[in-house]
Formats: C-alpha cells, sequence, structure tokens
C-alpha cells in the first residue's frame, strides 16, 4: 500500500521524529461553545496536503493528532488553521489557553487527498467535526473553481448549535458551491433540514463517470454513507474516506492505530474504498 | 576438534571486563524468587537453575519507560534527549527470547527509524545459552525455533557435562567479543555437551495454515468464533507486557507544565482504552476484538508485513495468563 514517506529521520537530539517543532498561536477564536479555531505560524512554513494532520501537544499536557483545516498555501510562511474540541485535557487547555501563545507541533503525519482530477465533480459527505479535515480541501478546491464542474457539499450535524464555519460555508456557496445542511436532532428554532447527511444523497442528480466523492465523518456515517453512494453507481475508487484513530506516535511504531497491519497514521488517514474493502474492522 | 570453551568460573572476570569498559552486564538472577534479566554486578547472583527468565529482555532494548524529550519554562522550552545507550552483555538469554530482536528491530526501522531503540540494539551482545530443560509451556519448535537455535543470539552456550560452556560466535559482533575477549573464551578438544531439552512438538499446529485463516478476511464476521475463544480473556494485558515481541507504548507527559519529560511508556492492545477515541467511540470495543488484535498481531501482521516471528514459542503468555487463555490452543483450533 502507498503511503507518503516522509525523509527518515535522524532521531538523536534535534533531529528525533518524537520531537515537535515550536509554533505560535496568533489567534484563538471560539466557534461554538465546545470548538476553537486556532490560527498558528511556524518559522519556515510546513508543507502538506489537505487531509493530512498534525501531532499538537502542549508539553505537560500531551499530544493529539489533530487535522489540519486550512488549505495549503505557496508562501513560506503561512498560518496553519486547527479546530480544537474540547473533549479532553489537553484540548481543554487548548480551548482556554489563557495568555499561552506556544504550541508544539509534529508533522504533517500520514497520507491526505490527492486532489480530483480537472474537470470533475466532487462531492462531499460531511458528518459533525469532519467538516474540520473537509475544510481543507473544500477551501483548496475553491481555489481552483474553474477547474471543476459540480461542487455539491452534504453536511450533517446533530444540532444547530454544532454548526461550523457557517459564515464561510455562504462564501463557499457565492463562489458555487452547492451546500445542504441537515440537523439531525435540532433545537426547536432550527429553520434547516432535519434528518442524517445520508437522506441527502437519494436525491442527488450524480454522473458517476465524472464524480469522486469524500467522505469525512464520524464511523457511524460511513457505514450508512457507502451503501446509498455506491447505488449512485460512483466507483469505490473515486471514493475517499478519512479514518479517525487513537494516535500516540503518529510514526508507525506505537501500534495504537493499527488496522490487520495497516498503520492508520502512515499508510491513512485517507483510503479509498477499495483498499477499505481489504480493511475489515476498519469502520 | 577443537572448541571455544567458556568457563563457568570465567564469568566474574568477564563481568569485571564488560563493567571496568563502563558496560553493562545483565543476566538472570532471583527477584522475589523468579529468575529475572537484571543488570549484575556480582557472579555470585547469576541463577543457574531456570527456564525462561520471568520477563523478556526487550527491557533491555526498549525500556519499560523512557524519556524522549525535556520541558522547561512554562511551555516555551523543549528538547530532545540524547539516546543514553550502554554498552550491554546480555548473559543467560535463551533462544526464544534471543529470536524477538529481529522482530523488534522490523518494527522500529520500517519507514521512521526509532534511534531509541536502534542504538541500543546495536549496541548489545546477546549471550544465548541453549535450554537443557523447560517445561509444558515451551513451544519453541512449533513456530520453527528450536532450544538451541541461533537466531538472534550473538554467542551461543552450550553446557557441558563438566559446568562449562562449548560456545559459538554466531553474529560479526559475537566473534568480535569472543575475541576481545580471549581470555574468558579458551580453546580446548571437545567437551561432552549436555542433551538439549526438546519441547513437545504440537503437531496440530501449522503456522502456514494459521497464517492463510486469518488472511481470509472472512474470520472477521465469524463473531462467535472469537467470542468463544476470547470468553475468558479479562484484559489484563500480562501477556503483552512479558512477551518478547509485543512492542506497544505509549506517549505521556510527566511533570507539570512548567517543567516535566515526555516518555515513551509501554502500552497493552487489550486495555480497553487502548484504541479509544476522544469521540467516545471505539473500534475494538469489545475484548474478544483486542485479542484477535494480539493473535493477528503474532501470526499476520509480523510475518506478513514485517517479514519476521511475531511468536518465538518462549510460553510466557500461557504461564502469566489468570485464565489459563492458551495461545497455542488457539493455534491449533486456527491450523
Amino acid at each position: 500500500m502507498k503511503y507518503a514517506r516522509e525523509k527518515i529521520n535522524k532521531n538523536s537530539g534535534k533531529d528525533s521524529p518524537y520531537l515537535p517543532v515550536k509554533a505560535t498561536i496568533e489567534n484563538a477564536e471560539d466557534l461554538t461553545a465546545r470548538e476553537t479555531l486556532l490560527t498558528i505560524t511556524v518559522d519556515g512554513g510546513i508543507n502538506y496536503q489537505p487531509g493530512q494532520f498534525l501531532m499538537a501537544g502542549l508539553p505537560g499536557h500531551g499530544e493529539a493528532a489533530i487535522s489540519i483545516a486550512s488549505p495549503p498555501a505557496r508562501a513560506k510562511t503561512y498560518t496553519i488553521d486547527l479546530c480544537i474540541r474540547n473533549v479532553g485535557s489537553l484540548t481543554a487547555k487548548l480551548c482556554a489557553l489563557r495568555g499561552i501563545n506556544t504550541i508544539w507541533l509534529r508533522g504533517p503525519m500520514g497520507r491526505g487527498f490527492d486532489m480530483p482530477p480537472r474537470g470533475e465533480d466532487i462531492l462531499f459527505v460531511i458528518g459533525g467535526m469532519g467538516i474540520v479535515p473537509a475544510r481543507s480541501l473544500i477551501k483548496a478546491v475553491i481555489k481552483k473553481r474553474k477547474s471543476y464542474g459540480k461542487i455539491t457539499i452534504l453536511y450533517g450535524i446533530k444540532t444547530g448549535s454544532e454548526l461550523l464555519f457557517g459564515k464561510e460555508i455562504k462564501q463557499w456557496q457565492d463562489s458555487g458551491a452547492v451546500v445542504e445542511i441537515t440537523a439531525d436532532a435540532p433545537e426547536q428554532e432550527w429553520q434547516g433540514k432535519q434528518g442524517v447527511v445520508t437522506t441527502l444523497i437519494p436525491p442527488l442528480d450524480i454522473d458517476r463517470r465524472r464524480t469522486t466523492a469524500y467522505l469525512i465523518g464520524p464511523p457511524a456515517m460511513y457505514r450508512y454513507v457507502v451503501v446509498p453512494l455506491s447505488e449512485k453507481g460512483i466507483s469505490y475508487d473515486k471514493t475517499f474516506l478519512s479514518l479517525e484513530r487513537r494516535m500516540r506516535c503518529a510514526l508507525g511504531k506505537c501500534g495504537h492505530c493499527l488496522i490487520g497491519g495497516v498503520y492508520v497514521c502512515r499508510c491513512g488517514p485517507v483510503f479509498s474504498l477499495t483498499e477499505l474493502t481489504d480493511m475489515p474492522g476498519a469502520i | 576438534m577443537i572448541k571455544t570453551l567458556f568457563k563457568k568460573d570465567a564469568l566474574a572476570g568477564l563481568i569485571e571486563a564488560v563493567r571496568k569498559d563502563g558496560g553493562e552486564f545483565v543476566a538472570p538472577t532471583l527477584v522475589a524468587r523468579q529468575a529475572s534479566y537484571k543488570a549484575v554486578t556480582d557472579a555470585a547472583a547469576i541463577e543457574t537453575d531456570y527456564i525462561v527468565p520471568q520477563n523478556s529482555f526487550k527491557e533491555v532494548l526498549f525500556p519499560q519507560s523512557e524519556a524522549i524529550a525535556t520541558f522547561k519554562e512554562a511551555g516555551t522550552n523543549m528538547a530532545g534527549v540524547e539516546v543514553n545507550a550502554k554498552d550491554t552483555v546480555v548473559f543467560g538469554s535463551r533462544p526464544c527470547d534471543a529470536a524477538s530482536v529481529a522482530s523488534l528491530r522490523s518494527v522500529f526501522t520500517w519507514d521512521f527509524v526509532d534511534e531509541f531503540y536502534t542504538t541500543r540494539e546495536d549496541k548489545a551482545v546477546v549471550i544465548s545459552i541453549a535450554c537443557t530443560k523447560g517445561d509444558s509451556s515451551c513451544f519453541c519448535t512449533s513456530v520453527g525455533l528450536a532450544p538451541d537455535a541461533t537466531e538472534g543470539s550473538d554467542v551461543l552456550l552450550r553446557e557441558t557435562e563438566d559446568g562449562d560452556f562449548s560456545a559459538e560466535a554466531v553474529t560479526d559482533k559475537g566473534k568480535t567479543f569472543v575475541k576481545k575477549h580471549k581470555d574468558v573464551f579458551t580453546t580446548c578438544k571437545a567437551a561432552k555437551e549436555i542433551a538439549i531439552f526438546e519441547p513437545v512438538k504440537l503437531d496440530k499446529v501449522d503456522l502456514d495454515k494459521v497464517g492463510e485463516s486469518l488472511a481470509d478476511t472472512t474470520h472477521y464476521d465469524n463473531d462467535k468464533m472469537w467470542g468463544d475463544i476470547a470468553r475468558k480473556c479479562i484484559g489484563c494485558g500480562a501477556c503483552t507486557y512479558s512477551c518478547p515481541t509485543c512492542h506497544c507504548f505509549d506517549i505521556v507527559d510527566e511533570g507539570s507544565f512548567f517543567e516535566g519529560e515526555r516518555r515513551k511508556n509501554w502500552d497493552a492492545c487489550q486495555f480497553d482504552f487502548f484504541t479509544l477515541h476522544a469521540s467516545g467511540h471505539n473500534p475494538r470495543d469489545t475484548q474478544y476484538k483486542r485479542w484477535r488484535n494480539r493473535f493477528m498481531c503474532k501470526f499476520k501482521i509480523y510475518p506478513g508485513k514485517f517479514k519476521t516471528k511475531g511468536c518465538v514459542g518462549c510460553g510466557r503468555c500461557v504461564r502469566v495468563c489468570p485464565v489459563r487463555l492458551d495461545i497455542t490452543e488457539v493455534m491449533e483450533e486456527l491450523s
């Protein structure tokens, strides 16, 4: 299986692949009650693909695998967005920094999304926090809007208050992307569609010969999305999923993300559906 | 025939010579009445009456806990840690344990190279003693090894009837070591060696067939089979900690935000939170899936991905299991 192979790092002293680099938090914006968007600069920049992730940490609080939320840029020094959901001790700290502006990063790690071929229609099926790695690819695709056909974004959330990047989604719509949002268990004041994200798939008009699909969401979503999508005739080779796993080293050593011989941290987190059919236990 | 002889009386001299050069001498010694690999300074402390030590010597190459970075100044300063590896002699290893070195190396050197491991391994000389006794848990012959296998040993010793050892330098590292310590490795006419212990070969076990059964991924749908196999497992992780080829680890920060260390600590795939996501989802949510993962790791992932042995037949997991979940019975079932 292919995987993005970085140069083999020496492990002693400052070149250790276990040793993070220092980065500066330029801005922290609370997006919802639970999610905070950190804007980070790294000296020298980081070259990455959409869909790759960073091991982000604070000394004393540990490290966690966090998806990159911003599209790759060409400039040498550019900012990276990380969207953090407050679920544990490290993320709680990252969401309430109180004067801390140093974050430590290792990466980029893993194999991200390849850009879709020119002229292709693109379908995103996104659930919950999946919007974070998806945003990296969506923004990269919208930057080259003219190179692609239809761009359809289906975004499922639990409640209206969990909607992320609401303002940006309007901009995506203005640049010609079709965005449909549905809430599974919305509040009374929710104006939009109600139901799970899978319900948005059957009415779609999909040209199966020229559509690439990206599925980014929780494992439960994948189980229910794969069937209606394959009924639409999109080939398994052109359906890509981003897996979530607990990771510690992100270097293919520690064993946490291992699925029957495949290290998600090195060979993934992005897999085509064809690859996943050989990986029982992945979803 | 002229053979290299290692006299038992020479052990004290060897320990002294190794330690004088700043090295460390690791050998089985009694810890709470059990033979365990541990650094020794005195030949008298070395235990000779043992089958396999209760721990494997992987902790010499891959410590149970080691610092990989230090931090200070309220999170603004973080630095790497130089691997502090001494020249180490592991004396009295068993051939099964020695065979696990290649397996550990294959994991720590594919893709990224983990120099915390390789530096230690490069500086270690493994001197094994062929087994003249064993117990019913030993099954090295069923995984393609033998009580006098040379794989992974730098020097292999065989006990002689006089209580000495005839020595065979297996690797270049071993030859250099024997040459360097030629005052303790003497030559003599062939001494009579004690017969090697032969563990019972489990006739029903066929590793190729186990591999084939696991490669056919339909076994993942057979929840009943795996459920029945691992029903007894309580997820204590004792098998993983005692296993010479288990290599999973966690990375944790110890100390406070202001000052401390980032450490690599052994972890075990048998624990329920080993794969637990931040979201609360757990891809291996039941114990049989975790037990299946370990079995897959031994008999499919190691031989398939890394082309090395996942199981060396030392039998520790059989001995330590509190519920007597015997891995050899599962190997038989899948053969």
